[in-house]
C-alpha cells in the first residue's frame, strides 16, 4: 500500500505513524521512546541512590537491587546513550544537513524502529517479577548462565534485537551520507553532526556484530549445551568478555562522537565563529573511531590477562587522549573572543563540554594499569563514567533538543525553564558525582547494595543523594519545559538561531517532503559555519 | 523509494510491509523463551510459526512493493557491502572462540577429533561452491553485459542448484559425525565445528532464498538490464560466503583435524 500523505507530520493521524517510512515521524519516535525509558531508568537509579543511602538493607531487597542496577545500566546505556541521538536526532537530522529527501532505504529505517520496539517490549517483559534479569548489563558468563541471574533468553534476544535495528540504521545512514548527498554538499563542507554520525555508524556495523557474538555463544551455552564458556570441556569464559568489549568499549564513542558534533554545531553557532579546526576536527572524530577498536583490553585488567596486552592497551587508551583533546582545544579556539549568546542550547553544550573534561581527566588513570589494578570496580569507575558519558551524554541530548525543537516542533523551547533545569542539573550531577568518585577512592566498591558503616562513607552517601535528588528535579523541570514547549511555546521562525546550515532553511516544523522533489541548491562556497570570519581552515 | 515517486504535492509514501516484519522479528525470541526457558513448547511454537509468518508475508510484500512501484537506485550496492562488513565480524567471535580453544587446549585436542571426519568431504564441498561462484558469476555478465534475462536465470538456476547440493551434502556429513558422538556438547571441537558450519550453512541457505527471488524476478521481468542490482547485491553476497566457506573449512576441518 503507498499513498501519498500530505498533512504536516506532527498532526498526522494514528495510521501514518504506525506505517511511516518518514526519517523525521520516525526520528520522533525513537525521541519519544527512548526520553520515556530514560525518565523510569533514572527512577531505577533513584532508588539504587536510596538503597545506597545508608548502610544496610534499606528499602530493595538484594535481589531487587540487581535488577534495577541491570536495568538502569542496560537502559540508559542502549535506549537513551545509542537510540536517542542516532535513531532519534540522528534520523530527523541526517538528511535535512545533507539536502536529501529521506535516507537510502526509508522501509529498512521503520523495520530498524519496528526491531528497537521490539526490544522495548522485551524489556517491558522483564518488568514481570518472575522475568527479571539479574546479571547487569555486561552478561559475564558464568555468572549470566545461571538461573540466580534471571531469564538469560530475554538478556541475549534484548541485545540482538537492538543489535539488529542498530545494524540497519547503520547500513542505511552510511549508504544515505555516500549516495544521497545534494550537489555542492561534500566531504569537507559536512556538519560534524553528520561525520560524527556516520563514524559512530561505521563502529555499529563493524562492533555490533561482535557483542551479538558474544551474547548468542552465551545463550548456545545455556539452553543448548554447547562450550564456549565451559573451561571443563576446552572453552574460555575470558572469550566473553573480549568479545563483549570488542564492541561495548568503542560503542562509548559511538554514544559521545554525536554529542561532540552537536557541541560543535551549537558552540559555533552561539559563538557567531567558525567552528575553529574544523578539518582537524575530521581528523580526530575518525582517529577515535579507529582507535577505539584497539583499547578493550583496559576493560579487562583485572581479568586475568597476559602483561603485554595490558601494556599495549594501558598505551593505546592514552593515546585516545590525543583526538579527544584537540576536540576540546577547538572548542575552546571557536569560544575564543566569540560573541558568545548563552541560550539554552550554549549552556548545555557549555556545561556538557565541562562534564566531559572532567570524566575525561578522571579516565587517564584508569587507564594506567596500575592505578587501575586498586581503582578497578570502585565507586570512582562509577563515578568517571557517569562524568564523561552518563552526564557530558545527556548534557548534549538536552542541548541537542532545545537547539533543533524548532525545525522539529515549529515552537521554541521555554528560555526560563531551560535555564533553570541546566543550572539544577548541572549542579545536582556535580554534587553527585564528585563525592561518589571519592567514596569510590577510599575504597567503597560498586554493584553492592551494602557497605560497613564506615563513618566517611556514610557522609559521603548522604552528600550524593543531596546530588541526586536536585538532579532528579532539574530532569523534571526540563521536562516540564518540553511539554510547555510543545503545548504552548513561542512560535519558532525559520532560523531562530540565525545558522548558517542547511537543515535551518526549510520552514519550522521541517515540510513532509523536506526540500521538494528537487535537491537543495547550496551556494559553491557553502560551509555549515561561516559565520562572519571565513572559515578558520 | 521517496526519491522515485513523482507526485506534485508535498508528499510522503508509508508502507504497511515493516510493521508484519517488526512483528515477527518480536516473536521470535519470545517464542524461544517459551520454549527452551519456560518449557511451553506448545505456545512457544505457534508464537515461532505466527512470527515466521508475519516475516515471510511481510517480506513477499515489501518486494512487491520494491519491484512494482519503485526507479532502481542503485543504493542496493553500498548497502550490501556494508552489510558484508558486518556479517564478517559475526564469522569472527566464533573463529575467535575457536581458535583459543584449539591454542590453549592443543595438548588434549586430539583425543577429541572423530574417526569420520575427512578432508575429502571438505574437498567436495569447496569445489562445489568453486563453481557456484563462477556460475553466478556468469549469471551477473550474462544480465549486466548481454542484457540476456533468459541466459542469466539459466545460470542463476545452475547456482542454486550447486548451492543446494552442499546443503544437503553437508546435513548428511552432519547426520554421520552426531551420529559418531560426535556432538554440540561433547567438547569445545564439537562446539566450534557444528557452530562455524552451522552459521555458514545458514548464511548458504539465506543465499539460496535470495537466488530463488532472484529467480522469480528474471523469470517474470521485473529484473531486466536497467535494473540489476537485486542481482549484483545476490551475487556480492554469494561470493562472500564461498570466501567465508575457505576460512570455515580451514578452521573446521583443517586446524581442527591436523596435529599441531
Amino acid at each position: 500500500m503507498r499513498e501519498a500523505i500530505s498533512v504536516p507530520y506532527l498532526k498526522a493521524g494514528l495510521k501514518e505513524w504506525i506505517f511511516t517510512t518518514d526519517h523525521k515521524k520516525i526520528g520522533i519516535l525513537y525521541l519519544t521512546t527512548t526520553y520515556i525509558f530514560f525518565l523510569v531508568a533514572g527512577l531505577f537509579g533513584l532508588v539504587i541512590r536510596f538503597e545506597q543511602n545508608s548502610p544496610g538493607y534499606q528499602i530493595v531487597p538484594p535481589d531487587f537491587y540487581n535488577y534495577l542496577l541491570t536495568g538502569h545500566g542496560a537502559v540508559l546505556l542502549l535506549w537513551w546513550g545509542i537510540a536517542s541521538h542516532i535513531g532519534g536526532l540522528g534520523n530527523f537530522l541526517l538528511p535535512l544537513m545533507i539536502g536529501a529527501k529521506d535516507v537510502a532505504f526509508p522501509r529498512l529505517n521503520a523495520l530498524s524502529w519496528w526491531a528497537f520496539f521490539g526490544a522495548s517490549v522485551l524489556v517491558l517483559l522483564t518488568l514481570i517479577p518472575g522475568n527479571h534479569i539479574k546479571m547487569m548489563w555486561t552478561g559475564y558468563p558464568p555468572y549470566a548462565g545461571n538461573p540466580d541471574a534471571g531469564v538469560t533468553a530475554l538478556y541475549v534476544f534484548i541485545i540482538h534485537l537492538i543489535g539488529v535495528s542498530s545494524i540497519a540504521t547503520a547500513v542505511n545512514f552510511i549508504t544515505t551520507y555516500i549516495k544521497m548527498r545534494a550537489p555542492g554538499i561534500t566531504f569537507w563542507n559536512t556538519n560534524m553532526f553528520v561525520h560524527a554520525l556516520i563514524a559512530a555508524n561505521v563502529i555499529q556495523l563493524v562492533g555490533v556484530p561482535s557483542i551479538a557474538g558474544a551474547v548468542t555463544m552465551l545463550l548456545l551455552d545455556t539452553y543448548l549445551g554447547t562450550n564456549f564458556y565451559n573451561p571443563a570441556k576446552g572453552g574460555d569464559p575470558l572469550i566473553y568478555q573480549n568479545v563483549f568489549w570488542f564492541y561495548s568499549h568503542p560503542v562509548v564513542y559511538v554514544m559521545i562522537l554525536p554529542i561532540f558534533g552537536m557541541f560543535s554545531e551549537i558552540v559555533s553557532t552561539f559563538s557567531r565563529k567558525p567552528l575553529f579546526g574544523y578539518t582537524s576536527m575530521i581528523f580526530a572524530i575518525w582517529c577515535i573511531t579507529f582507535l577505539s577498536f584497539i583499547v578493550w583490553i583496559h576493560h579487562m585488567f583485572v581479568s586475568g590477562v597476559p602483561d603485554w596486552a595490558r601494556v599495549l592497551m594501558s598505551y593505546t587508551t592514552i593515546l585516545i587522549a590525543v583526538p579527544t583533546g584537540i576536540k576540546i582545544f577547538n572548542w575552546m579556539g571557536t569560544l575564543y573572543k566569540g560573541a558568545i549568546i548563552l541560550r539554552v542550547p550554549m549552556l548545555y553544550a557549555l556545561g556538557g563540554i565541562f562534564m566531559f573534561l572532567i570524566g575525561g581527566l578522571t579516565g587517564i588513570p584508569n587507564a594506567m594499569v596500575a592505578i587501575d589494578l586498586g581503582i578497578s570496580d570502585s565507586l570512582f569507575i562509577v563515578g568517571h563514567f557517569h562524568y564523561v558519558l552518563g552526564m557530558a551524554l545527556t548534557f548534549g541530548i538536552f542541548g541537542g533538543i532545545t537547539y533543533w525543537f524548532p525545525k522539529m516542533t515549529g515552537r521554541m523551547y521555554p528560555e526560563n525553564i531551560g535555564k533553570l533545569s541546566f543550572w539544577l542539573i548541572f549542579a545536582g550531577a556535580n554534587i553527585f558525582y564528585f563525592f561518589q568518585m571519592i567514596a569510590g577512592i577510599l575504597g567503597n566498591p560498586r554493584r553492592y547494595p551494602d557497605y560497613p558503616p564506615i563513618p566517611e562513607w556514610v557522609t559521603l552517601h548522604h552528600i550524593q543523594t543531596i546530588g541526586a535528588l536536585i538532579l532528579g528535579v532539574g530532569i523534571l523541570v526540563y521536562t516540564v519545559g518540553l511539554i510547555k514547549g510543545l503545548t504552548s511555546g513561542e512560535e519558532a521562525s525559520d532560523n531562530p538561531w540565525e545558522s548558517q546550515s542547511l537543515e535551518w532553511r526549510l520552514p519550522s516544523p521541517a515540510p513532509v517532503d523536506n526540500f521538494g522533489d528537487e535537491p537543495p541548491k547550496v551556494e559553491p562556497d557553502y560551509h555549515p559555519y561561516k559565520y562572519g570570519a571565513p572559515p578558520a581552515f | 523509494m521517496a526519491q522515485g515517486a513523482v507526485h506534485h504535492e508535498p508528499h510522503h509514501e508509508v508502507s504497511i510491509w515493516p510493521l508484519p516484519i517488526g512483528v515477527g522479528v518480536l516473536l521470535m525470541p519470545i517464542s524461544f523463551t517459551m520454549f527452551f526457558h519456560y518449557g511451553w513448547q506448545l505456545p512457544g511454537l505457534i508464537a515461532g510459526g505466527v512470527g515466521l509468518a508475519l516475516i515471510l508475508v511481510g517480506a513477499a510484500g515489501w518486494a512487491n512493493e520494491h519491484f512494482t512501484a519503485e526507479k532502481e537506485e542503485g543504493f542496493g550496492w553500498v548497502g550490501i557491502l556494508s552489510f558484508i562488513i558486518s556479517e564478517v565480524v559475526i564469522f569472527g567471535t566464533l573463529f575467535a572462540a575457536f581458535w583459543t580453544a584449539r591454542v590453549t587446549h592443543a595438548d588434549e585436542w586430539s583425543a577429541w577429533v572423530p574417526e569420520g571426519i575427512s578432508l575429502g568431504m571438505a574437498g567436495i564441498l569447496t569445489l562445489i561452491l568453486w563453481a557456484s561462484s563462477f556460475t553466478i558469476f556468469r549469471a551477473e555478465t550474462a544480465l549486466e553485459e548481454e542484457g540476456d534475462s533468459g541466459k542469466a536465470l539459466t545460470w542463476v538456476f545452475l547456482t542454486f542448484a550447486l548451492g543446494l547440493t552442499f546443503v544437503v551434502l553437508h546435513v548428511k556429513e552432519w547426520i554421520h559425525l552426531w551420529g559418531e558422538g560426535f556432538t554440540l556438547s561433547s567438547h569445545m571441537y564439537g562446539t566450534g565445528f557444528y557452530a562455524l558450519t552451522g552459521l555458514h550453512t545458514s548464511h548458504v541457505i539465506v543465499g539460496l532464498i535470495a537466488q530463488i527471488y532472484a529467480m522469480w524476478l528474471l523469470a517474470s521481468g521485473r529484473m531486466n538490464r536497467e535494473k540489476p542490482t537485486m542481482l549484483r547485491a545476490t551475487s556480492a553476497y554469494w561470493h562472500f560466503v564461498d570466501v567465508m566457506w575457505m576460512l570455515v573449512a580451514g578452521t573446521a576441518y583443517l586446524v581442527g583435524t591436523a596435529a599441531l
